[in-house]
Protein backbone atom coordinates (compact mmCIF):
# COMPACT_ATOMS: atom_id res chain seq x y z
CA UNK A 1 0.00 0.00 0.00
CA UNK A 2 3.06 2.45 1.14
CA UNK A 3 4.39 1.82 -2.45
CA UNK A 4 1.18 2.54 -4.32
CA UNK A 5 0.68 5.64 -2.20
CA UNK A 6 4.42 6.84 -3.32
CA UNK A 7 3.67 5.96 -6.72
CA UNK A 8 0.58 7.93 -7.03
CA UNK A 9 1.89 10.89 -5.73
CA UNK A 10 5.28 10.40 -7.83
CA UNK A 11 2.91 9.98 -11.09
CA UNK A 12 1.32 13.37 -9.62
CA UNK A 13 3.86 15.34 -9.32
CA UNK A 14 5.63 14.32 -12.63
CA UNK A 15 2.31 15.15 -14.65
CA UNK A 16 2.36 18.56 -12.88
CA UNK A 17 5.62 19.97 -14.22
CA UNK A 18 6.18 22.43 -16.34
CA UNK A 19 8.61 20.84 -18.10
CA UNK A 20 7.36 17.68 -19.32
CA UNK A 21 3.94 19.39 -21.20
CA UNK A 22 3.51 18.78 -24.30
CA UNK A 23 5.77 15.71 -24.57
CA UNK A 24 3.59 12.85 -26.51
CA UNK A 25 4.58 10.11 -23.22
CA UNK A 26 3.05 12.84 -20.49
CA UNK A 27 -0.36 13.35 -22.79
CA UNK A 28 -0.22 9.64 -22.78
CA UNK A 29 0.86 9.24 -18.99
CA UNK A 30 -2.12 11.65 -18.44
CA UNK A 31 -4.68 9.63 -19.81
CA UNK A 32 -3.70 6.28 -18.37
CA UNK A 33 -3.74 7.74 -15.18
CA UNK A 34 -7.23 9.70 -15.55
CA UNK A 35 -8.01 6.05 -16.01
CA UNK A 36 -6.52 4.37 -13.34
CA UNK A 37 -8.22 7.01 -11.00
CA UNK A 38 -12.06 5.96 -12.34
CA UNK A 39 -11.17 2.00 -12.20
CA UNK A 40 -9.87 2.78 -8.73
CA UNK A 41 -13.69 4.76 -7.80
CA UNK A 42 -15.30 1.83 -9.55
CA UNK A 43 -13.73 -0.89 -7.40
CA UNK A 44 -14.33 1.18 -4.29
CA UNK A 45 -18.44 1.41 -5.46
CA UNK A 46 -18.64 -2.11 -6.37
CA UNK A 47 -16.94 -3.37 -2.96
CA UNK A 48 -19.00 -1.02 -0.63
CA UNK A 49 -22.22 -2.15 -2.09
CA UNK A 50 -21.38 -5.71 -2.24
CA UNK A 51 -20.68 -5.46 1.40
CA UNK A 52 -23.76 -4.42 1.86
CA UNK A 53 -25.37 -6.57 -0.10
CA UNK A 54 -23.74 -9.02 1.97
CA UNK A 55 -24.31 -7.15 5.22
CA UNK A 56 -27.96 -7.69 4.37
CA UNK A 57 -27.95 -11.29 3.82
CA UNK A 58 -25.98 -11.91 7.00
CA UNK A 59 -29.11 -9.56 9.19
CA UNK A 60 -31.38 -12.02 7.15
CA UNK A 61 -29.69 -15.23 7.93
CA UNK A 62 -29.46 -14.26 11.80
CA UNK A 63 -33.08 -13.58 11.58
CA UNK A 64 -34.00 -16.50 9.69
CA UNK A 65 -32.11 -18.39 12.40
CA UNK A 66 -33.56 -16.04 15.68
CA UNK A 67 -37.06 -17.12 14.16
CA UNK A 68 -36.64 -20.90 13.27
CA UNK A 69 -34.90 -21.20 16.81
CA UNK A 70 -38.43 -19.79 18.48
CA UNK A 71 -40.77 -21.71 16.50
CA UNK A 72 -38.10 -24.84 17.59
CA UNK A 73 -39.13 -24.00 20.77
CA UNK A 74 -42.41 -23.24 20.23
CA UNK A 75 -42.76 -26.53 18.64
CA UNK A 76 -41.50 -28.39 21.43
CA UNK A 77 -43.65 -26.69 23.96
CA UNK A 78 -46.47 -27.82 21.60
CA UNK A 79 -45.35 -31.29 21.81
CA UNK A 80 -44.83 -31.15 25.14
CA UNK A 81 -47.72 -29.96 26.49
CA UNK A 82 -49.49 -31.99 23.58
CA UNK A 83 -48.24 -35.40 24.96
CA UNK A 84 -48.98 -34.40 28.89
CA UNK A 85 -52.85 -33.83 27.64
CA UNK A 86 -52.46 -37.06 25.91
CA UNK A 87 -51.03 -39.24 28.93
CA UNK A 88 -54.26 -36.98 31.17
CA UNK A 89 -57.29 -38.70 28.40
CA UNK A 90 -55.09 -42.02 28.98
CA UNK A 91 -55.12 -41.96 32.63
CA UNK A 92 -59.02 -40.84 32.01
CA UNK A 93 -60.25 -43.32 30.20
CA UNK A 94 -58.56 -46.14 31.99
CA UNK A 95 -60.17 -44.56 35.67
CA UNK A 96 -63.52 -44.75 32.99
CA UNK A 97 -62.84 -48.52 32.09
CA UNK A 98 -62.55 -49.58 35.39
CA UNK A 99 -65.59 -47.84 36.86
CA UNK A 100 -67.68 -49.01 33.62
CA UNK A 101 -66.44 -52.59 34.74
CA UNK A 102 -67.35 -52.61 38.72
CA UNK A 103 -70.96 -52.56 40.42
CA UNK A 104 -71.34 -49.34 42.49
CA UNK A 105 -72.53 -50.91 45.78
CA UNK A 106 -70.39 -53.71 46.13
CA UNK A 107 -67.20 -52.90 44.63
CA UNK A 108 -67.44 -55.67 42.66
CA UNK A 109 -67.08 -56.40 38.86
CA UNK A 110 -70.41 -55.94 37.24
CA UNK A 111 -72.37 -58.35 34.87
CA UNK A 112 -70.54 -56.19 32.17
CA UNK A 113 -67.32 -57.41 33.27
CA UNK A 114 -68.49 -60.96 34.21
CA UNK A 115 -69.81 -61.49 30.37
CA UNK A 116 -66.50 -60.36 29.21
CA UNK A 117 -64.69 -63.08 31.79
CA UNK A 118 -67.03 -65.61 30.49
CA UNK A 119 -66.00 -65.22 26.84
CA UNK A 120 -62.41 -65.41 27.73
CA UNK A 121 -63.08 -68.15 29.59
CA UNK A 122 -64.67 -70.10 27.00
CA UNK A 123 -61.99 -69.21 24.43
CA UNK A 124 -59.79 -69.92 26.74
CA UNK A 125 -60.59 -73.46 27.22
CA UNK A 126 -61.49 -74.39 23.56
CA UNK A 127 -57.64 -73.77 23.13
CA UNK A 128 -56.26 -75.38 25.69
CA UNK A 129 -59.24 -78.59 26.58
CA UNK A 130 -59.48 -77.61 30.42
CA UNK A 131 -62.79 -76.75 31.67
CA UNK A 132 -63.88 -73.80 34.07
CA UNK A 133 -66.92 -73.79 36.17
CA UNK A 134 -69.69 -71.43 36.69
CA UNK A 135 -71.76 -70.44 40.49
CA UNK A 136 -74.27 -68.53 40.39
CA UNK A 137 -75.04 -67.50 44.35
CA UNK A 138 -78.08 -66.10 45.49
CA UNK A 139 -78.87 -65.18 49.09
CA UNK A 140 -81.83 -66.54 50.69
CA UNK A 141 -84.74 -64.39 51.42
CA UNK A 142 -82.70 -61.43 50.91
CA UNK A 143 -85.96 -59.49 50.24
CA UNK A 144 -87.22 -60.37 54.07
CA UNK A 145 -84.53 -58.89 55.08
CA UNK A 146 -84.75 -55.95 53.10
CA UNK A 147 -88.92 -55.63 54.48
CA UNK A 148 -87.77 -56.27 58.05
CA UNK A 149 -84.78 -54.84 58.56
CA UNK A 150 -84.62 -51.88 55.97
CA UNK A 151 -82.42 -51.26 52.62
CA UNK A 152 -79.65 -50.31 54.60
CA UNK A 153 -79.17 -53.62 56.47
CA UNK A 154 -79.65 -55.48 53.05
CA UNK A 155 -77.10 -53.14 51.72
CA UNK A 156 -74.15 -54.44 54.29
CA UNK A 157 -75.77 -58.03 53.96
CA UNK A 158 -74.87 -57.42 49.87
CA UNK A 159 -70.99 -55.92 50.92
CA UNK A 160 -70.74 -58.50 53.94
CA UNK A 161 -71.26 -61.03 51.09
CA UNK A 162 -68.92 -59.76 48.41
CA UNK A 163 -66.09 -59.26 51.08
CA UNK A 164 -66.67 -63.28 51.90
CA UNK A 165 -66.61 -64.01 48.22
CA UNK A 166 -63.32 -62.13 47.54
CA UNK A 167 -61.65 -63.12 49.42
CA UNK A 168 -62.39 -66.99 49.27
CA UNK A 169 -61.45 -66.61 45.35
CA UNK A 170 -58.29 -68.17 43.75
CA UNK A 171 -55.61 -66.12 41.80
CA UNK A 172 -57.32 -66.58 38.49
CA UNK A 173 -60.83 -66.45 39.61
CA UNK A 174 -63.52 -63.78 39.25
CA UNK A 175 -66.42 -63.02 41.09
CA UNK A 176 -69.35 -60.43 40.37
CA UNK A 177 -72.42 -59.40 41.07
CA UNK A 178 -74.87 -60.61 38.69
CA UNK A 179 -77.65 -58.03 39.60
CA UNK A 180 -79.95 -57.95 42.75
CA UNK A 181 -78.82 -60.12 45.80
CA UNK A 182 -77.83 -62.65 42.98
CA UNK A 183 -73.51 -63.19 42.41
CA UNK A 184 -71.54 -64.92 39.61
CA UNK A 185 -68.48 -66.63 40.24
CA UNK A 186 -66.13 -67.89 37.34
CA UNK A 187 -63.86 -70.51 38.24
CA UNK A 188 -61.31 -71.33 35.85
CA UNK A 189 -59.12 -75.00 35.86
CA UNK A 190 -62.18 -75.96 38.01
CA UNK A 191 -63.67 -79.14 37.71
CA UNK A 192 -66.81 -79.53 39.26
CA UNK A 193 -65.57 -81.29 42.98
CA UNK A 194 -63.19 -78.07 42.65
CA UNK A 195 -66.17 -75.85 41.86
CA UNK A 196 -68.06 -77.32 44.79
CA UNK A 197 -65.84 -77.36 47.38
CA UNK A 198 -64.69 -74.06 47.19
CA UNK A 199 -68.52 -72.96 47.10
CA UNK A 200 -69.19 -74.98 50.18
CA UNK A 201 -66.73 -73.29 51.74
CA UNK A 202 -68.42 -70.03 50.99
CA UNK A 203 -71.59 -71.06 52.18
CA UNK A 204 -69.96 -72.23 55.38
CA UNK A 205 -68.81 -68.90 56.01
CA UNK A 206 -71.52 -66.87 54.82
CA UNK A 207 -73.54 -69.11 57.68
CA UNK A 208 -71.40 -68.17 60.50
CA UNK A 209 -70.20 -64.55 59.65
CA UNK A 210 -70.85 -62.60 62.32
CA UNK A 211 -73.42 -60.15 60.66
CA UNK A 212 -74.26 -56.46 62.45
CA UNK A 213 -75.87 -56.09 65.67
CA UNK A 214 -79.28 -55.43 64.19
CA UNK A 215 -79.42 -58.25 62.29
CA UNK A 216 -80.54 -61.46 64.25
CA UNK A 217 -81.35 -63.68 61.50
CA UNK A 218 -78.55 -66.22 60.04
CA UNK A 219 -78.30 -65.38 56.41
CA UNK A 220 -77.53 -68.11 54.33
CA UNK A 221 -77.26 -69.12 50.29
CA UNK A 222 -78.02 -71.13 47.07
CA UNK A 223 -75.78 -72.05 44.70
CA UNK A 224 -75.74 -73.74 41.70
CA UNK A 225 -72.82 -75.07 39.89
CA UNK A 226 -72.37 -76.07 36.15
CA UNK A 227 -69.04 -77.00 34.23
CA UNK A 228 -68.54 -75.73 30.66
CA UNK A 229 -69.21 -78.36 27.65
CA UNK A 230 -67.05 -78.29 25.32
CA UNK A 231 -68.48 -76.40 22.41
CA UNK A 232 -71.04 -75.28 24.13
CA UNK A 233 -71.77 -71.46 24.47
CA UNK A 234 -71.31 -69.69 27.61
CA UNK A 235 -74.46 -68.31 28.28
CA UNK A 236 -75.58 -72.20 27.84
CA UNK A 237 -73.21 -73.10 31.01
CA UNK A 238 -75.00 -69.82 32.64
CA UNK A 239 -78.19 -71.12 32.11
CA UNK A 240 -77.24 -74.20 33.28
CA UNK A 241 -76.51 -72.99 37.08
CA UNK A 242 -79.28 -71.12 37.29
CA UNK A 243 -81.38 -74.03 36.65
CA UNK A 244 -78.98 -75.79 39.32
CA UNK A 245 -79.75 -72.76 41.50
CA UNK A 246 -83.52 -72.99 41.09
CA UNK A 247 -83.49 -76.75 41.82
CA UNK A 248 -81.03 -75.80 45.34
CA UNK A 249 -83.74 -73.10 46.31
CA UNK A 250 -86.36 -75.78 45.71
CA UNK A 251 -84.73 -78.34 48.18
CA UNK A 252 -85.11 -75.72 50.79
CA UNK A 253 -82.54 -73.24 50.20
CA UNK A 254 -79.35 -72.95 52.20
CA UNK A 255 -77.37 -76.07 49.76
CA UNK A 256 -75.44 -76.39 46.45
CA UNK A 257 -76.47 -77.64 43.71
CA UNK A 258 -74.43 -78.99 40.63
CA UNK A 259 -75.27 -79.02 37.26
CA UNK A 260 -75.39 -82.79 35.45
CA UNK A 261 -72.51 -83.03 33.04
CA UNK B 1 -66.91 -2.22 19.44
CA UNK B 2 -68.41 -5.97 19.00
CA UNK B 3 -68.85 -8.97 21.31
CA UNK B 4 -67.50 -12.24 20.51
CA UNK B 5 -70.33 -15.19 21.32
CA UNK B 6 -69.53 -18.94 20.17
CA UNK B 7 -71.83 -21.49 21.77
CA UNK B 8 -70.00 -24.37 23.20
CA UNK B 9 -70.53 -28.11 22.41
CA UNK B 10 -69.59 -31.26 22.85
CA UNK B 11 -65.92 -30.29 21.29
CA UNK B 12 -65.86 -27.11 21.53
CA UNK B 13 -65.63 -24.53 24.36
CA UNK B 14 -68.21 -21.86 24.94
CA UNK B 15 -66.48 -18.84 24.39
CA UNK B 16 -67.55 -15.11 25.25
CA UNK B 17 -65.61 -12.15 24.69
CA UNK B 18 -67.16 -9.01 26.31
CA UNK B 19 -65.61 -5.55 24.95
CA UNK B 20 -67.30 -3.07 27.11
CA UNK B 21 -65.27 -5.13 30.43
CA UNK B 22 -62.40 -6.31 28.69
CA UNK B 23 -62.65 -10.36 29.33
CA UNK B 24 -62.62 -13.12 27.17
CA UNK B 25 -64.30 -16.36 28.94
CA UNK B 26 -63.56 -19.50 27.22
CA UNK B 27 -64.62 -22.97 29.26
CA UNK B 28 -65.22 -26.61 28.23
CA UNK B 29 -63.22 -29.40 26.17
CA UNK B 30 -62.11 -28.00 23.15
CA UNK B 31 -61.00 -30.87 20.15
CA UNK B 32 -62.95 -29.35 17.37
CA UNK B 33 -62.86 -30.65 13.79
CA UNK B 34 -61.73 -27.62 12.41
CA UNK B 35 -60.01 -25.55 15.31
CA UNK B 36 -57.79 -22.75 12.43
CA UNK B 37 -62.22 -21.48 11.78
CA UNK B 38 -62.89 -21.82 15.33
CA UNK B 39 -59.69 -19.86 17.01
CA UNK B 40 -59.25 -17.50 14.27
CA UNK B 41 -62.17 -15.63 15.29
CA UNK B 42 -60.81 -15.74 18.93
CA UNK B 43 -57.21 -14.41 17.87
CA UNK B 44 -59.09 -12.20 15.64
CA UNK B 45 -60.59 -10.43 18.15
CA UNK B 46 -58.28 -10.11 20.65
CA UNK B 47 -55.85 -8.83 17.93
CA UNK B 48 -58.60 -6.19 17.41
CA UNK B 49 -59.38 -5.26 20.85
CA UNK B 50 -55.78 -5.16 21.88
CA UNK B 51 -55.37 -2.50 18.50
CA UNK B 52 -58.23 -1.06 19.40
CA UNK B 53 -58.50 0.12 23.29
CA UNK B 54 -56.07 0.79 25.63
CA UNK B 55 -58.58 -1.42 28.11
CA UNK B 56 -57.01 -4.31 30.63
CA UNK B 57 -58.21 -7.27 28.41
CA UNK B 58 -58.35 -10.22 31.20
CA UNK B 59 -58.56 -13.97 29.91
CA UNK B 60 -61.15 -16.39 32.54
CA UNK B 61 -60.43 -19.51 31.39
CA UNK B 62 -61.84 -22.94 32.44
CA UNK B 63 -60.45 -25.09 29.95
CA UNK B 64 -60.33 -29.37 30.20
CA UNK B 65 -59.18 -31.63 27.27
CA UNK B 66 -57.35 -29.32 24.52
CA UNK B 67 -55.87 -31.32 21.72
CA UNK B 68 -53.35 -30.42 19.56
CA UNK B 69 -54.21 -27.63 17.82
CA UNK B 70 -56.16 -26.10 20.00
CA UNK B 71 -52.82 -25.88 22.68
CA UNK B 72 -51.34 -24.23 20.05
CA UNK B 73 -54.16 -21.78 19.51
CA UNK B 74 -53.83 -21.22 22.93
CA UNK B 75 -50.12 -20.50 22.66
CA UNK B 76 -50.63 -18.06 19.93
CA UNK B 77 -53.46 -16.30 22.14
CA UNK B 78 -50.90 -15.84 24.88
CA UNK B 79 -48.37 -14.50 22.28
CA UNK B 80 -50.10 -12.06 21.23
CA UNK B 81 -50.67 -11.11 25.14
CA UNK B 82 -47.00 -11.35 25.77
CA UNK B 83 -46.57 -8.84 22.77
CA UNK B 84 -49.40 -6.53 24.09
CA UNK B 85 -47.47 -6.69 27.16
CA UNK B 86 -44.47 -5.88 26.41
CA UNK B 87 -45.51 -2.89 24.78
CA UNK B 88 -47.39 -1.60 28.08
CA UNK B 89 -51.03 -3.15 27.73
CA UNK B 90 -52.09 -4.67 30.51
CA UNK B 91 -53.22 -7.91 30.35
CA UNK B 92 -54.04 -11.31 32.67
CA UNK B 93 -54.77 -14.53 32.40
CA UNK B 94 -56.61 -16.73 35.15
CA UNK B 95 -56.61 -20.30 34.69
CA UNK B 96 -59.25 -22.09 36.44
CA UNK B 97 -59.07 -26.02 37.67
CA UNK B 98 -61.17 -28.06 39.80
CA UNK B 99 -58.77 -28.94 42.60
CA UNK B 100 -59.43 -33.15 42.03
CA UNK B 101 -57.99 -32.59 38.94
CA UNK B 102 -54.38 -31.20 39.58
CA UNK B 103 -53.24 -32.52 35.96
CA UNK B 104 -55.00 -29.35 34.72
CA UNK B 105 -52.80 -27.34 36.59
CA UNK B 106 -49.44 -29.38 35.82
CA UNK B 107 -50.68 -28.01 32.40
CA UNK B 108 -51.42 -24.58 33.03
CA UNK B 109 -48.06 -24.03 34.34
CA UNK B 110 -46.39 -25.61 31.10
CA UNK B 111 -48.11 -22.88 29.70
CA UNK B 112 -47.00 -20.55 31.92
CA UNK B 113 -43.76 -20.87 30.86
CA UNK B 114 -42.17 -17.94 28.40
CA UNK B 115 -45.14 -15.41 29.55
CA UNK B 116 -44.42 -12.56 31.80
CA UNK B 117 -46.94 -11.42 31.94
CA UNK B 118 -49.73 -11.89 35.18
CA UNK B 119 -51.26 -15.62 34.65
CA UNK B 120 -52.94 -17.26 37.63
CA UNK B 121 -53.60 -20.83 38.33
CA UNK B 122 -56.85 -20.91 40.37
CA UNK B 123 -57.86 -23.93 42.01
CA UNK B 124 -61.89 -24.00 42.50
CA UNK B 125 -64.05 -27.03 44.11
Amino acid sequence: MKRDADLCQRIERLLAMPEYQGHPLHEALGQLWQAYVDQSARLERVTHISDRYQALAKERENDLDERFRKQLRKLEKLARISDHYQRMMQDLNAALSDASKRDVLTGLPNRRHLLQKLKEESERSARSGRPFSVAMLDIDHFKQINDTLGHAAGDRVLAGVSRILESSLRENDLCGRWGGEEFMLVLPDASPDAAQALVDRVCQRIRSHAWAPDNPRTVSASVGVSTHRPGEHYSETVERADAALLEAKRRGRDCVVISPD
Amino acid sequence: MSNLTIPGSQSTPAINGDWETGVLTMSGDSYPENSFDLFNQVIDWVERFLAQTQKPLTLELHLLYLNTSSVRAVMDVFDLLEEAHQAGHEVAVNWHYDRRNERVAELAEEFLEDCSFPFSIIPHD
